[in-house]
């Protein structure tokens, strides 16, 4: 059992993962205070906000590129074994991936500088769950196939194994400045706490078995492998304890949230640019930043090169050895050849890098400037009008960087304003996900309450269970567009 | 306020309700998984050269040795072993019968089983043998309590002869293929 749920805990998690960072509805939603997360330049309207503690801000998203639950666990009379085999064995490649990125924001506050008014100053602190581990497609073949039959000849691919995760507590301070009529810049600081962090990227090697030289078959294995571990041995080491678990755990998990961990730093940057009056181009790069592992860190190798063709004897040369162990000798051999081994040695580990772009125009024309509507915008300068606009329609571009290469997704939006005080914008993403993702995204400012609920990939909610995608963010905010 | 959080509880159940439906699913299914591979490997060889076995005074017996040989009695393998083939190579360019036979032994000595293989006359003889265990073929215990290997060469000629092969000897090579029941 405990090997079953080994070999498929990664379609489990593919299937239910939590998937993707890629927050194309709340990006640019300058409506919504936490767009300023996603872009430290976006165009903040408000004068200051508080976020409701804890759910101010709650990023839950679930995807799989491969296969989906309904795909498996539907109860369709089809043998597990051959679903598992067809749909995940044959179909799945070693670049469909899983992930799971969570982000809970705990404390959230802004607000506009008294003596600099152009300047609008965020903080607070989220956390961040943010795993991604890519189908080893070569290692499960040889799981569920082995290395025999059909498979001699094969060279299993050790480099399939592609694993990275992390829980983080970021701390964070923000300035936006609108430097002008057309432009405003954003930069965030960051202060990562780490919590844990793993990861096995990089890895190389292979594994085979083809006609020996000196019998009937020779296994051979290339390794360098290594996975890397920070702050995990530590809860690994309470749950082992028989008492005082949850204790323990609760008091572990606080101290690494709260800076006693590992630390890191890093930072966000993104602008707000006016082409003309109706069209608006935003950009921001997020997370370029790393966290120096020193502390509670075990790391794995297995890295060297082997080849076995069983115990050999040749005649004369070794009569001698009548009595040795042979089987011994040559387990000793080749653990000598390719040892499996641990360290403690400190190491770096970056974010994930992200990136936004987006055009955006603006038409049909609403009202007059939201300053002398209802004395908000204050990113506007008094003496300038500001038209205002109900529709906005554009397009939005975002990359992230995994362990296999930079992951892109392409948007195009529209957006409706209906008042001040109702906000809807409704997408259509392409990523190698879904080509069928359409979401719908909701801002409510009830007087000085903010609400807001994004959701993607709504078409998918008819079967939930066969979707490729889904995400759910919302939150709640208290913010004031002038002085109450 | 009472407005706005009726529309609040409205859109959540609009989100999570309305639009969430999901055919039926059974994830007992997850209890009918079996993963069966085939591991191959080789196992052991014997090469001994001509002269080598002319060179033996004593008549008959040109090898003996019993080694410890442990990798079918290991408990990951043993547990999940679900059946097997040995498949034995010979090549003999000597000019001699060849006799070996295989003894497979228990920790404490005991033959569990043994196989012989007479070999012609070289030069230029091959043959080869495959001998199941489990389904149709032999016991299982045979591979799972195995802790020892005894492999003896006879030689069933004489010790001046010599092949007019260029480096004459007996090659003996062994694979195994074993299925496994991981789950």
């Amino acid at each position: 059992m405990r090997f079953k749920f080994i070999v498929l805990f990664p379609i489990i998690l593919m299937v239910f993962g939590l998937h993707s960072q890629n927050k194309q509805l709340l990006y640019d939603f300058y409506e919504i205070p936490q767009s300023l997360m996603v872009n430290p330049g976006v165009n903040a309207q408000e004068r200051w906000h508080v976020g409701v503690p804890v759910i101010s801000g709650l990023s839950l998203q679930a995807a799989t590129s491969g296969v989906t639950v309904n795909d498996l666990f539907a109860n369709d009379g089809i043998d597990f074994n051959v679903k598992v085999r067809e749909r995940v064995l044959d179909a799945m490649g070693r670049r469909d991936d899983f992930s799971t990125t969570t982000q809970i924001e705990v404390i959230s506050f802004g607000y506009r500088g008294r003596n600099r008014p152009d300047d609008y100053y965020s903080f607070g602190m989220y956390g961040e769950t943010d795993v991604i581990v890519y189908w080893p497609r070569d290692l499960a073949i040889l799981a569920f196939e082995g290395n025999g039959g059909a498979n001699i000849g094969r060279g299993f691919d050790l480099g399939h194994l592609n694993v990275r995760g992390e829980m983080v507590n970021v701390f964070h301070f923000g300035v936006n400045r609108k430097m002008n009529d057309a432009l405003t810049l954003g930069v965030r600081a960051k202060l990562y706490s780490s919590i844990f962090n793993f990861k096995s990227v990089n890895n190389s090697g292979t594994f085979s078995t083809v006609p020996g030289e000196n019998n009937t078959l020779a296994n051979t294995i290339t390794a360098d492998m290594q996975l890397q571990t920070a702050g995990v041995e530590g809860f690994i080491d309470i749950l082992e304890q028989d008492g005082g678990r949850r204790d323990d755990l609760e008091r572990l998990f606080a101290q690494r949230v709260l800076l006693g961990g590992n630390l890191g730093v890093g930072f966000d940057a993104g602008f707000t640019y006016k082409l003309n009056p109706q069209t608006t181009i935003t950009g921001s790069i997020l997370d370029v930043g790393f966290i120096y592992n020193t502390k509670d860190i075990k790391n794995y190798t297995l890295q060297g090169s082997a080849s076995n063709e069983g115990i050999n004897i040749f005649l004369p040369e070794d009569i001698d050895d009548l009595g040795a162990d042979l089987w011994q000798e040559l387990v000793d051999e080749i653990e000598a050849a390719v040892p499996f081994e641990d360290n403690s040695d400190g190491f770096i580990s970056f974010r994930p890098l992200k990136v936004y772009g987006s055009i955006r125009y603006d038409f049909g024309q609403g009202g007059k400037t939201l300053s002398r509507e209802c004395g908000c915008a204050i990113n506007v300068t008094e003496s300038t009008t500001t038209d205002y606009y109900k529709n906005s329609v554009g397009g939005q571009l975002f990359v992230i960087k995994r362990p296999l290469g930079f992951q892109p997704a392409l948007t195009g939006f529209y957006q409706r304003r209906f008042g001040r005080t109702f906000t809807l914008k409704t997408t259509y993403t392409v990523d190698k996900y879904s080509f069928s993702n359409v979401g719908l995204g909701i801002n409510l400012q009830a007087g000085p309450i903010n609400f807001y609920l994004l959701g993607d990939n709504l078409l998918a909610y008819r079967n939930i269970a066969d979707s490729h995608y889904a995400s759910l963010q919302f939150g709640i905010n208290i913010l004031s567009w002038n002085d109450n | 306020m009472k407005a706005f959080f009726k529309c609040l509880c409205t859109l959540i159940l609009l989100s999570t309700g309305v639009w969430s439906c999901s055919e039926e699913q059974d994830f007992d299914q997850f209890d009918d998984l079996s993963i069966t591979p085939t591991l191959a490997s080789s196992l052991f060889s014997v090469e001994a050269e001509e002269s080598f076995i002319n060179s033996v005074p004593v008549v008959n017996t040109f090898y003996s040795n019993t080694f410890n040989f442990d990798p079918f009695n290991e408990n990951f393998v043993a547990e999940r072993l679900l059946e097997g083939t040995i498949n034995y190579e010979f090549v003999n360019s000597t000019s001699k019968p060849i006799a070996i036979t295989i003894e497979f032994l228990d920790e404490a000595g005991n033959i569990l089983d043994t196989e012989i293989f007479d070999i012609a006359a070289g030069p230029g003889f091959t043959a080869t043998r495959d001998v199941t265990y489990g389904t149709g073929g032999k016991p299982l215990a045979i591979l799972t309590t195995t802790s020892q290997i005894r492999v003896n060469g006879f030689n069933l000629g004489d010790n001046m002869s010599v092949s007019s092969e260029s480096d004459p000897r007996i090659i003996m090579n062994s694979a195994a293929e074993f299925l496994f029941r991981l789950e």
